[in-house]
C-alpha cells in the first residue's frame, strides 16, 4: 500500500509543489494521476521514486518510510518500482533482449536467471520475436514495450509509468494502456501519470486530480475533468 | 543470494577507456611521466646515500707534516695524534715509502722519478689515521691541524659534506615535483573519470531507477581509474629501468669513481612503489570524480 500523509514539498528557491496531499493507493490497484502543467504531478513521481524528500509529512510504501529511508536503503527500496518514462530511455546500442537484461544485472542477478527470465518478459509485452533488434529498428510503440519489459524485469510489486504515451500515436497508446492493465491483472498496482483526457476516460479506472499542489479530486471509474 | 561479477566491473572499466581513448591515454602519459620522474629523484637520493655511505666507512684521514720537519719533529706529531681522542690507530708514511708506492702505481711514467732520490724527494712524511666515530670527526680534523709541524690535514669532509648539501636540495626538489605531478596527475584523472560518468549519464540514471546500488555504479569507474595507474605503473617502470641501465653502463665505463646500486637490487621495489603510486592514484582520482554518485 502507498500513503502519503499531509504531504508537504517545497523547493529550495520557495516554490510549493504539493501542500497537503493526503492519498492511500491500495495494493494491485489501477490509478490514474491527472493534472495541468505545473500542477505537482512529476513532483509527486519525483516524491514516489525517492529523488526528493518531502518537507514534511511522510509517505509510505510497503514496508519502507520514505521520509525516514536513509540513502543506503533507497536502492533497495526502488526494486519495488518499475519505471517507464515518455522518452523510453533505452540504450540505442543494446538489443531488446540487452536493454532488459541491464536492468537485471545491474541489481545483481544471476546470468543463467537473466537468460531464462528475459524472453518470458518479453513475451508478456508481445516482443518475443524483436529480442535481437535495436531500438531504432522498432516502432516507438514497441520501443515503450521495451521500457515496460524493463520495467517489468526485477519483479516489482509497483509499475510507475510517467506520460507513457506521450510519445506514441493513439493505437500504439491503446496498446500500451492494454498492457498496463493486463500487468495490473498480473497483481501489480499500476500508477499512470498522464495528460491524454480520452484514455483516462475510456479505462474508467481511479482518477486522482492535482490541482495547485492539492488532491481536487479522487474517484473510482473518475473522468478527467 | 544476488551475486556481482568482478569480471563485469574490470569489463567495464576497459570500456570506459576505449570510450575516451584520448583523455585516457593523455592520463596515462601524465602519470607515468611524473611516476618516472619522481623514480628518478627517488634513485638519484638512493645512490647519494650510498655514496655518502661508503665515504663514510673509509673512517680515514691523512695528516702531511711540514718537509722541514725532523726525526724528532715526526715522533713528537706521531705522539701528539695518538693522545687525541677518537683515534683508533695511527699508521706512518715514510716519504721514502711515498715515492717508491708513487713509483709503483705509476710504472709508464717511470721515466719521470728517475732523477729523484733521498736527497731531493718532495715528498713529506704522513700519518694515515683511522677514526672512530663519524660524528666527531670535524673535530679531530681540528685538533690535528693544530698540532705543530703538521702541513695539511686531507679529509672527505669537503666532498662528504658537498654530496649532503646536493642530497638536501634533491629532497627538496623531489618533495615539491611529488606534489605539483601528485595534484596534477589527479586532475587528469579526474577529468578523464568525469567524462566517462558524463558520456554514461543516461545508463545511470536507468541504473539508479532499477534499484542499481552505489557500489555497482561507481565501481566500474573506481576500475577505470585502477586500469589507469596500472598501466601507467607498468610503462613507467620499463622506461625507468631502460634509463637506469643506460646511466649504470655509462657509470661504470667514464664514472669509476662513483657507486651505482645495481639494477637488480631495485627492479623489484620500484615495481611495486610504482603499482602502489599508480594504483592509489587511480583511486584518489575516480573517488573524487564520483563523490555525488555514491549518493543514492
Amino acid at each position: 500500500m502507498i500513503t502519503f500523509k499531509n504531504v508537504r514539498k517545497a523547493y529550495p528557491n520557495g516554490t510549493v509543489a504539493l501542500d497537503g496531499v493526503n492519498l492511500e493507493v491500495e495494493d494491485g490497484e489501477f490509478v490514474f494521476i491527472v493534472g495541468h502543467s505545473g500542477a505537482g504531478k512529476t513532483t509527486m513521481m519525483k516524491l514516489l521514486l525517492r529523488e526528493e524528500k518531502v518537507t514534511s509529512g511522510s509517505i509510505i510504501v510497503g514496508d519502507y518510510n520514505l521520509s525516514k529511508m536513509s540513502s543506503f536503503r533507497v536502492p533497495y527500496y526502488r526494486r519495488e518500482l518499475g519505471v517507464v518514462f515518455q522518452d523510453f530511455r533505452l540504450f540505442p546500442n543494446k538489443t531488446v533482449f540487452e536493454n532488459v537484461a541491464f536492468a537485471m544485472r545491474a541489481v545483481g542477478t544471476p546470468a543463467k536467471v537473466i537468460k531464462r527470465r528475459v524472453p518470458a518478459i518479453l513475451h508478456t509485452v508481445n516482443l518475443a520475436d524483436k529480442h535481437n533488434c535495436f531500438p531504432n529498428q522498432l516502432s516507438g510503440g514497441e520501443q515503450q514495450r521495451v521500457a515496460l519489459a524493463r520495467a517489468l524485469a526485477n519483479n516489482p510489486k509497483i509499475i510507475i509509468a510517467d506520460e507513457p504515451t506521450g510519445n506514441i500515436d493513439p493505437q500504439m497508446s491503446l496498446e500500451i494502456m492494454n498492457l498496463l492493465v493486463k500487468i495490473n491483472k498480473l497483481g501489480k498496482t499500476v500508477i499512470v501519470v498522464t495528460h491524454e483526457k480520452s484514455l483516462v476516460d475510456y479505462y474508467k479506472q481511479r482518477v486522482i486530480t492535482i490541482q495547485d499542489g492539492h488532491v481536487a479530486d479522487d474517484h473510482v471509474g473518475g473522468m478527467f475533468e | 543470494m544476488r551475486r556481482y561479477n568482478l569480471f563485469y566491473f574490470i569489463g567495464q572499466g576497459f570500456q570506459g577507456i576505449f570510450r575516451n581513448g584520448v583523455m585516457s591515454v593523455a592520463s596515462i602519459a601524465v602519470l607515468m611521466s611524473c611516476l618516472v620522474v619522481l623514480g628518478g629523484f627517488a634513485l638519484l637520493v638512493y645512490n647519494i646515500d650510498v655514496n655518502l655511505e661508503e665515504f663514510g666507512l673509509m673512517n680515514e684521514i691523512v695528516v702531511f707534516v711540514d718537509r722541514e720537519a725532523g726525526e724528532e719533529d715526526i715522533q713528537r706529531i706521531e705522539a701528539e695524534i695518538r693522545a687525541l681522542d677518537n683515534v683508533a690507530s695511527v699508521k706512518r708514511t715514510t716519504k721514502a715509502e711515498a715515492l717508491e708506492s708513487m713509483k709503483q702505481q705509476s710504472e709508464e711514467y717511470a721515466h719521470l722519478y728517475e732523477d729523484i732520490d733521498e736527497t731531493n724527494n718532495p715528498l713529506t712524511d704522513s700519518f694515515t689515521i683511522v677514526y672512530e666515530d663519524n660524528d666527531r670527526v670535524v673535530t679531530l680534523a681540528y685538533l690535528l691541524g693544530q698540532i705543530d709541524g703538521v702541513r695539511k690535514v686531507n679529509n672527505r669532509l669537503d666532498l662528504a659534506v658537498t654530496m649532503s648539501n646536493f642530497k638536501s636540495g634533491v629532497l627538496l626538489i623531489f618533495t615539491w615535483f611529488l606534489i605539483i605531478l601528485f595534484v596534477v596527475s589527479l586532475f587528469v584523472i579526474i577529468n578523464t573519470i568525469k567524462l566517462s560518468v558524463f558520456s554514461r549519464r543516461s545508463e545511470i540514471s536507468i541504473m539508479r531507477y532499477v534499484g542499481a546500488t552505489s557500489w555497482f555504479i561507481t565501481l566500474p569507474f573506481l576500475f577505470e581509474g585502477v586500469i589507469i595507474g596500472l598501466v601507467s605503473s607498468a610503462a613507467a617502470y620499463f622506461v625507468e629501468m631502460y634509463f637506469y641501465y643506460y646511466i649504470e653502463g655509462m657509470v661504470l665505463s667514464d664514472l669509476q669513481m662513483i657507486s651505482i646500486i645495481p639494477p637488480a637490487a631495485i627492479q623489484m621495489p620500484m615495481l611495486w612503489a610504482f603499482l602502489a603510486i599508480g594504483v592509489l592514484s587511480g583511486i584518489i582520482g575516480s573517488s573524487i570524480s564520483l563523490g555525488k554518485y555514491l549518493k543514492a
